[in-house]
């Protein structure tokens, strides 16, 4: 009874993780299977359901936590952007920009998976659309299959850590609230807080590392290996025309995004706010490209209130998760751990990011967001680390993670979008050397924080 | 022939679903160009009201609650789905069928237990917005709680009904 009595958080986790495996909606797995335990744990009498009488109350926080309303505005431009085909044409005018040289068609891919960062935010959906727009486009242009598929994979999970990307607005939310909790518990009643903005302005830096990193592989490897990534013949790109269409095409939503990047980081408006002017922007765009209709815009409010509706149940499930985890001493036991291990703060760093990295082969990012790092960040940031490296290293972690075979969500998806002469193999072997290139970031990130840290310090003094 | 009683059944449960998450689906909309009045209001003419910012939260959080079981239909919840994908139907339909019944029943039940007490205080004070100049409907958002509940449990009702139909049906696809 004693062993129940202290390990059964992490009993409770392993179980919840064996029961998504089944394929049952995360967010009531993730309740149903809590509700389960704090059943059997108030069978046993190691359970106070009293534990439970604050949900009403927490449901309440999340329906009125004003920072989260960014997030279904940001999908809403997001999905407006791709369903007005403005996402496909962008790629189509980078293509014929870039196409002429050799490795340009992977370049343009590379450069709209970072613009499409703005949309949904799930691994899964960038990919997929990435997939589907490009992959038929680069493999008829004589790309090597395995080249192809690994920039694709690569550039849709970009969306993660470019700002505005809501997995960062979560990933604020939470980390602001624990590191609230972190500077409690050392005592300091006057905490420093730390923004959505903060962790925007955070990641810009590292995630155009990225983005030049890769360039700079696709640029080699052209150079190198010129047959794998064969130029377009000059005569598929009209010149005359093309200069208009990049200014028509290319521009406005290059500006859109600086537009709400720049007046959140410039500190002229809430992420909320800025969400929201993205997304009339869109429609503007999406108006422009005479693509804005009643069946589309059926269509965009539709898929927006179903992305947003899930992304809320799994907070509302992680909520009853943690709650019952908690009932049964879960934040002691994570606490002690990780203070137990050897070498310190680097030691508690380092065994997190791996537990992260594996769990990021089961979950995706809003439920490692919502689950794990309530449960560790405060610990970790009571040892003293900066909490926009942190919510940077994760990002990065995650998004490696979904890279990495053999269950790296982005792989799978794209696997399920990928002609059939694509096979699964040349997807393992495109990625490798991105998984080496986010490897290379994470060390220097974590060698040298001041790359998170010092934009936000300049911006947010 | 018509469909047998069960199927008729689900799909009268699932038109609930269907219809308020069609309906709900416009607040998106609506938050999208409220919030952009309000910054316009705000950064040119200086104005500003709290029920107009609060309204947005309203509208978000009726989005989010109301717009659950209307996903849950369109299958929008994401599932681990490694192993799921490769399930035959049968099996998959045994997944949904004991999920609903162990997993989303119990979940949806006990939210609606759980918040019936607070809902309920809340609305015998018709509680008000905390801030002066608010929206006095506190009481109305927080009846949306026992709302989403509700309306997860017909969802729940009518998948597993589907699920039934499709683990007694004769033919092996």
């Amino acid at each position: 009874m004693e062993f129940l009595e202290t390990w059964m958080p992490l009993i409770m986790f392993a179980a919840v993780c064996l029961v998504l495996l089944l394929g049952y909606p995360v967010a009531f797995t993730l309740a149903g299977t809590a509700l389960g335990f704090a059943l059997l744990g108030y069978e046993l009498g190691i359970f106070d359901p009293a534990f439970l009488e604050a949900l009403p109350n927490r449901l309440y926080g999340i329906m009125t936590n004003t920072t989260l309303i960014a997030v279904p505005l940001f999908v809403f431009m997001g999905v407006m952007l791709e369903r007005s085909k403005v996402a496909e044409s962008l790629l189509d005018t980078m293509a014929s920009l870039f196409g002429s040289l050799r490795g340009g068609l992977g370049i343009s891919v590379t450069i709209v998976g970072m613009l499409l960062a703005a949309s949904t935010g799930i691994v899964g959906a960038t990919v997929v659309t990435m997939g589907l727009l490009s992959l038929p486009t680069m493999l008829k242009r004589g790309y090597l299959p395995s080249i192809a598929t690994g920039t694709i994979c690569a550039s849709g999970t970009l969306g993660q850590i470019i700002p505005p990307s809501i997995i960062l607005v979560l990933l604020g939310d939470v980390l602001s609230s624990a590191y609230q909790q972190a500077q409690l518990d050392m005592g300091i009643f006057a905490p420093e807080t730390v923004s959505v903005g903060d962790l925007f302005s955070g990641a810009l830096i590292p995630g155009l590392v990225l983005v030049g990193l890769y360039i700079l592989y696709i640029v080699l490897l052209a150079w190198l290996r010129p047959e794998t990534m064969p130029a377009m013949s000059s005569n598929d790109v009209d010149k005359t025309t093309l200069i208009p269409r990049v200014i028509k095409v290319l521009l406005p939503p290059l500006l859109l995004i600086f537009a709400v990047l720049g007046s959140i980081m410039g500190g002229l408006a809430t992420p909320t706010e800025a969400a929201a002017v993205g997304a009339v922007g869109a429609m503007l765009l999406a108006i422009s490209h005479g693509q804005l209709n009643l069946p589309i815009l059926k269509d965009v409010v539709r898929s927006t209130t179903q992305v947003t509706s899930m992304v809320f149940m799994i907070l509302i499930g992680a909520s009853i998760f943690s709650l019952v985890f908690r009932g049964f001493g879960g934040d002691e036991l994570v606490e002690e751990l990780l203070t137990d291990l050897p070498g310190g703060k680097v030691g508690a760093m380092l065994a997190v990011m791996l537990l992260m990295f594996l769990l990021g082969f089961v979950l995706d990012f809003i439920e490692i967001t919502f689950v794990v790092v309530p449960i560790v960040g405060p610990v970790l940031l009571a040892m003293g680390l900066d909490p926009v490296w942190l919510g940077i290293m994760i990002a990065l972690n995650l998004q490696t993670s979904f890279l990495t075979p053999p269950f790296g969500f982005a792989l799978f998806y794209l696997r399920g979008v990928a002609p059939p002469q694509v096979t699964t193999g040349h997807i393992y072997r495109g990625v490798i050397p991105f998984i080496l290139i986010q490897l290379l970031l994470l060390g220097l990130l974590a060698w040298w924080p001041g790359m998170a840290t010092w934009l936000p310090s300049i911006i947010y003094p | 022939m018509s469909a047998p009683l069960p199927t008729q059944l689900a799909d009268k449960l699932d038109a609930i679903s269907e219809w308020t998450g069609r309906l709900i689906a416009w607040l998106t909309l609506t938050m999208v160009l409220v919030t952009f009045l309000i910054v316009v209001l705000r950064y040119a003419f200086d104005l500003g009201w709290i029920a107009l910012q609060e309204s947005v939260t309203y509208q978000h959080a009726l989005v989010f609650l109301l717009g659950a079981a209307y996903t849950f239909k369109q299958q929008g919840h994401v599932r681990v789905d490694i192993f799921y994908q490769s399930f035959s139907p049968k099996t998959r339909a045994l997944v949904d069928l004991f999920g609903g019944l162990l997993l989303l029943l119990p979940v949806a039940g006990f939210i609606f237990w759980i918040s019936w007490e607070y809902v309920a205080v809340s609305w015998e004070l018709k509680e008000g917005s905390p801030e002066a100049g608010g929206i006095p409907a506190v009481y109305l958002l927080k009846a949306s709680m026992l709302v989403m509940a509700g309306l997860l449990i017909i969802q729940g009702i009518a998948d597993m009904l589907r699920q039934l139909g499709i683990l007694f049906s004769r033919d092996t696809h």
